[in-house]
């Protein structure tokens, strides 16, 4: 069994199959979940909602595993997967130039028109020097998540893995079903696909 | 805003707006125009920005007060203090 595991909607946050309080919804859950468990990032209000939400779910994911944190390291990859690439951000920064009359790119808004800037800033955090990679399908395909995931523990460096789903269509359509795997816990493909299943499928 | 109306702004109204702009542009989250020392320094040890809040900070300039940076360099001296900017700003502005 994947021993930490996190799930965050506009609706609910779980760790480990445990509900985490809250009032609000959507983005401003988000916010709520940062200020409550994590804060001492002002960086995190400048992020766009893919990469608050990739932040705040990986944060949660490492308070549950517990271990040393910060300290450099490269034998820990970050291989995500979602749908939406980096949609908002793309329509937020297309908003500042739609209009010719009032073009004015941003520049804080551009930095986020990629999906795998977030798997960037979760590497930033928590000085991650080994590979990050983030992977569009069509749709929650955990069989090729899984192919992924134990190609990544090829790298003779890898010896665990932040990986799932984190998928941001706007601030008010989300999720994040992430997890951790460690090197070694499963031989094949087919059982972790089976793993990543039932994190998917679980009914909160 | 006509140039007459320009010029009746006072320093300390442009530094107070300015503050309020420098928050929204910047996403400085619980931060108020009276958290920030107009005389303090923008970047590294001030309100800690970044060279993504430097290049928004030109983007601000130009958005609402018409003023274009063309050596973007220039910005090192501009953007020592809040107090710097809107001297540079009140000097500068075509709006």
């Amino acid at each position: 069994m994947i021993q930490h595991f996190v799930h965050i909607t506009p609706e609910f946050a779980f760790v480990d199959g445990k509900a985490l309080n809250h009032n609000e919804k959507g983005a401003a859950l988000l916010t709520e979940l940062y200020r409550a468990h994590i804060g001492d990032y002002p960086k995190f209000f400048k992020m766009d909602t893919l990469s608050k939400l990739g932040f705040v779910a990986s944060e949660l994911l490492l308070q549950a595993e517990g271990e040393l944190r910060f300290e450099p390291r490269e034998d820990r990859a970050v291989v995500l997967f979602n749908r939406s690439a980096s949609l908002q951000a793309d329509t937020n920064f297309q908003a500042t130039i739609q209009d010719p009359e009032n073009f004015f790119p941003s520049p804080a808004a551009f930095v986020y028109t990629l999906a795998n800037i977030v798997t960037g800033e979760i590497a930033i955090r928590n000085k991650y020097y080994g590979e990050t990679s983030f992977i569009v399908l069509e749709r929650q395909q955990p069989q090729v998540m899984a192919q992924q995931a134990l190609a990544a523990f090829l790298d003779p460096m890898t010896e665990s893995l932040i990986s799932g789903w984190l998928d941001c269509e706007d601030e008010n359509h989300f999720e994040a079903a992430i997890f951790l795997l460690k090197k070694g816990q499963y031989d094949n493909a087919e059982t972790v696909s089976k793993e990543i299943t039932k994190i998917f499928n679980i009914k909160y | 805003m006509n140039f007459k109306s320009l010029n009746h702004t006072t320093m300390e109204e442009l530094i107070y707006r300015l503050k309020q702009e420098i928050i929204e542009a910047l996403n400085l989250e619980d931060m108020k125009p009276e958290d920030i020392d107009e005389n303090a320094p923008l970047f590294g040890e001030g309100l800690g920005l970044d060279s993504i809040d430097a290049l928004e900070l030109i983007v601000l300039m130009e958005k609402n007060y018409g003023i274009k940076l063309q050596d973007p360099s220039k910005g090192k001296e501009i953007f020592k203090s809040v107090t710097v900017m809107a001297e540079y700003i009140q000097k500068n502005r075509t709006k």
